[in-house]
């Protein structure tokens, strides 16, 4: 067991009990207890892709800040043009990175099998996620005109099927990895049971604060854990601090360009509601930052990293 | 006891196979190491008491067909401190020290007392249950993390014996599956969450115990015999 995995335990055996006296939390309240951690852990665990992706290549900073914008921009197109299309890019490849992380320990190469389990894991997840919460995400997005577009997505009976396909295809190419030794029968076992804590905090807990605790604690936390050691075997940085130090001016940047887009919002330059524009954003710093991360992944894997 | 009462009959199977244990353990104690039947003693007298609560539990669902929660907590608060023993023992030959065993004690006993009173005591509030059974939790977890990350899981390392590593590990998933079965009982109970949040009643609550406190107590036990034995025959192959 790993500290994130015993975190999210206790996280999840402590804060269930608390939130349940408390009934339903709304929207906002939940925003507000979630935000602090999505912005100290979550964003800058991606804020140093520059540095990651760099890195043995042979690109100049400027050069790759270009090449990243030039992908934020062309999302942000996309979103405009065929915002399904975008949702479901924005989904499909969150699902590609979160099963990266979640394995990244065990593999030591990106074969097809393991870029298949990645994904399936993904999007096992993340269906839960929605399906688990579809009533209140419906809730939440029927205040706001623009989500509309999304119904044909969030529809039960199709969330449920593909639920059900990539949480019995996930187990099954566990039980494949198992089999040819690519994983120890304790790694299953233990994957399976994250895989139903997951499910259960999705299931019991409001729809942000179950997503949260997955994400700031079995994924940032987890890929901060790995930037730093990567680094510091690296000789990039000598300690915690330095790393922090690291991280620091793109997070800062990220807060920053969300709060001038916000205010546009605000003033009512920008025609959007703060949610959806906050999707567009998340996607758009998303698309990229699996990119980098996929090579960054193939770096660790290189450099038996884990071995 | 009525035919179809499956919850008197897993009192009566429980109280015979830790008693049939509780023997088992005590006699093949002297088929091992000497540094081994401290262990095999304590798997003996974990068993042993839990097979006359059972005989109690038995008795007082027979007559008043009624969850035992005293005799069920006063079972608890002797035996799952042994069980801590045990992961003390197992660590002694790595170097464990007294510090440890206290630890783990007075962990274990904090978990089952705050469970205790958040049972036996409720008014049938969800916040009087919640706030003893986060109380509780905390002792859960610090023995959660001391056997998979902290003191005992470093000494198992330490110990240079794959048998002993092995042993520890696989007591550590007891804590962390077979334990869970206990806190999901408390949150079923009136005024635990899960029974007000989502309507779990406590109906079965009996059953899953009892397979729980056969499966923990005499798996358990039979994790220790193992490692005992074949520690024992390996030194004696030496």
């Amino acid at each position: 067991m790993s500290k994130e995995i015993f975190i999210f335990i206790a996280s999840v055996l402590l804060i269930m009990p608390i939130l349940s006296v408390f009934g339903d939390i709304s929207l906002p309240t939940q925003l507000v207890l979630s935000a602090p951690f999505i912005i100290l852990l979550g964003i800058p665990h991606g804020a140093i892709d520059n540095v990651l992706y760099i890195r043995g290549a042979s690109l100049k900073q400027t050069h790759f800040i270009a090449i990243y914008l030039l992908i934020i921009a062309i999302n942000i197109l996309l979103w405009v043009i065929f915002p399904v299309a975008a949702y479901v890019l924005f989904l499909v490849i969150s699902a590609y990175h979160f099963g990266q992380s979640q394995f990244s320990h065990y593999f030591k190469t990106q074969k097809l099998v393991h870029q298949l389990t990645n994904l399936l894991w993904g999007v096992s997840i993340l269906s839960a996620l929605t399906l688990f919460n579809l009533t209140e995400m419906k809730t939440v997005m029927s205040d706001y005109s623009e989500f509309s577009v999304f119904n044909s997505v969030h529809h039960t009976s199709g969330l449920t099927v593909i639920f059900g396909i990539s949480t019995l295809l996930t187990l099954g190419s566990l039980v494949w990895l198992t089999a040819s030794k690519a994983i120890t029968l304790e790694a299953f076992f233990m994957e399976v049971l994250i895989l139903a804590l997951i499910f259960l905090a999705f299931y019991l807990m409001p729809v942000i604060i179950g997503f949260t605790l997955y994400f700031v604690i079995l994924h940032s936390f987890k890929v901060l854990g790995e930037e730093y050691r990567f680094l510091k075997l690296a000789k990039e940085v000598k300690s915690r601090v330095a790393f922090v130090k690291l991280l620091t001016p793109f997070s800062i940047l990220s807060f920053f360009g969300m709060g001038v887009v916000f205010a546009l919002i605000h003033f009512d330059i920008l025609a959007m509601s703060y949610g959806y524009c906050l999707l567009i954003i998340i996607s758009s710093i998303t698309l990229p930052h699996v990119f980098v991360m996929n090579k960054f992944y193939k770096l660790l894997f290189k450099t038996n990293f884990y071995q | 006891m009525a035919p179809d009462d499956y919850v008197g009959f897993t009192f009566f199977i429980g109280y015979m196979a830790m008693a049939a244990a509780a023997v088992f353990f005590f006699f093949e104690r002297s088929r091992v190491d000497d540094k081994w039947k401290m262990s095999l003693l304590v798997s003996a007298l974990i068993t042993g008491i839990a097979a006359v609560h059972y005989g109690y539990m038995r008795d007082y669902w027979g007559t008043f067909g009624e969850s035992p929660t005293f005799f069920r907590y006063v079972d608890w608060t002797l035996t799952v401190p042994l069980m801590c023993v045990e992961f003390y023992l197992l660590t002694k030959v790595a170097g464990a020290g007294k510090s440890l065993l206290w630890k783990l004690i007075i962990a274990s006993t904090w978990m089952l007392v705050c469970g205790y009173i958040g049972e036996s005591m409720s008014d049938g509030s969800t916040g009087h249950s919640v706030q003893w059974g986060i109380l509780s939790t905390l002792g859960y977890l610090y023995i959660l993390y001391t056997v998979w990350l902290g003191e005992v899981a470093k000494l198992a390392e330490a110990s240079n014996s794959d048998v002993v590593k092995r042993g520890v590990r696989t007591l550590a998933w007891f804590v962390l599956v077979g334990w869970a079965i206990y806190p999901i009982g408390y949150m079923c109970m009136e005024g635990g969450w899960l029974n007000s949040a989502l309507g779990w009643g406590s109906d079965n609550v009996d059953l899953w115990y009892n397979i729980a406190d056969a499966i923990n107590k005499i798996g358990f036990g039979l994790v220790v015999y193992n490692i005992a034995i074949t520690s024992s025959a390996k030194t004696k192959a030496a």
